[in-house]
């Protein structure tokens, strides 16, 4: 048997050890790694930013059932962290019935953007293409009508 | 208003080829039985290149940017030619400005080409008897009939895996943006069909 300081004294050591890890039993905890992301940004050919739209992505292992699901923000972007699986990543990001495909290939540390969804181009671009469907069309109707004889559209 | 690819499932896609291809045939046919289609080649290829360069305007409509659509003025101005110059617009801004799919082709054709036919049809009707009034129409209508048949294609081909009622939501105020260019449009016809009766009244419609 213990004189009764002594039990007393083991009597609050017991309860000072158990005491902090009763407070720590609801405790948060982080724990940080770094991961490789994939960040998007989705807009129409006007600049506007495709804000708010759905996102859905498809893992290379299983391309027809949705690996993930998501929103863009206000500025057309969104960004996700593909598992390790690698291959050929699929992002869709539709609106109103308007949307585009992007695909990443995913390889180790390496992720490769394969085909930019938007065929873009400059207002000269542009511009040039137009004049160039333009010419040809009209000047593919000034040949047949001048085959038939005719020297002008107005004949 | 053009749909691009991958938005619809592969059967509507194939639906909307079988579809603009017995489109097209239908108006070659009538085209064929004109007495002298090949004198009309000029004004199609005209309006051709004036329908493909016309989706490069954009107009901002916030929150959406909207771009002219030009079916009824193709309609009202070309009849059943309308038919094969908008499928071949269609195809070059698909493949020169990415403005729709290649897939979704034969869907984009009939949202176009119908409206185009609504106006033509409807020009045919009244068109001598109240021009403008009918040339507003005609231009109005098309646009609205082009965002029916759109908005009915994005549902019906909706995929289980797409939050429909945002959806929904998205393509309302798609629509509602699109409003203003269905009056836009009724103006440019009425008024470029005031021009050429003026100016140059050969180009004007023969309905």
């Amino acid at each position: 048997m213990f004189p009764r300081p002594r039990l007393a004294g083991i009597t609050f050591a017991i309860a000072g050890l158990l005491a902090p890890s009763a407070a720590f039993s609801h405790a948060a905890l982080i724990e940080a790694e770094t991961a490789q992301a994939i960040r998007l940004h989705a807009y129409y050919d006007t600049g506007t930013p495709m804000a708010d739209a759905q996102v859905i992505i498809y893992a290379p292992d299983r391309p027809a059932v949705p690996w993930g699901q998501g929103n863009t923000d206000s500025e057309g972007r969104f960004t996700f962290i593909p598992d390790t699986v690698e291959g050929r990543w699929s992002v869709q990001v539709r609106q109103a019935g308007h949307g585009a495909m992007a695909h990443i290939e995913l390889h180790g540390e390496t992720a490769t953007v394969l085909a930019p969804t938007v065929a873009a181009g400059s207002w000269v671009q542009r511009a040039v293409m137009v004049a160039l469907v333009a010419w040809g069309a009209l000047g593919t109707a000034l040949f047949v009508l001048r085959r038939k004889g005719r020297p002008d559209a107005s004949a | 208003m053009h749909l691009p690819d991958g938005i619809v499932p592969v059967e509507m896609a194939l639906a909307g080829y079988g579809a603009s291809a017995a489109l097209a045939a239908l108006a070659l046919a009538r085209v064929k039985a004109l007495p002298d289609p090949q004198a009309e080649i000029p004004r199609v290829a005209m309006l051709t290149t004036v329908f493909f360069a016309a989706s490069l305007v954009a107009v901002p409509v916030p929150p959406v940017s909207v771009h002219l659509m030009l079916g009824g003025l193709m309609g009202v101005m070309l009849g059943w030619f309308s038919v094969p110059a908008i499928l071949v617009g269609l195809f070059l801004q698909a493949v020169l400005f990415g403005h729709g799919g290649i897939t979704t082709l034969g869907l984009n054709g009939m949202i176009f080409c119908l409206p185009a036919l609504m106006a033509f049809g409807l020009w045919q009707l009244a068109g001598r008897r109240w021009p403008d009034l009918v040339a507003l129409a005609a231009g109005s209508g098309a646009v609205l009939m082009a965002l029916a048949i759109f908005a009915a294609i994005v549902l019906v081909g909706l995929p289980v895996v797409v939050d429909a009622g945002a959806e929904r939501v998205a393509l309302s105020i798609f629509l509602i943006a699109h409003l203003p260019l269905a009056m836009a449009e009724g103006v440019i016809v009425m008024t470029l069909l005031r021009v050429l009766r003026r100016v140059e009244p050969r180009l004007l419609p023969h309905g």
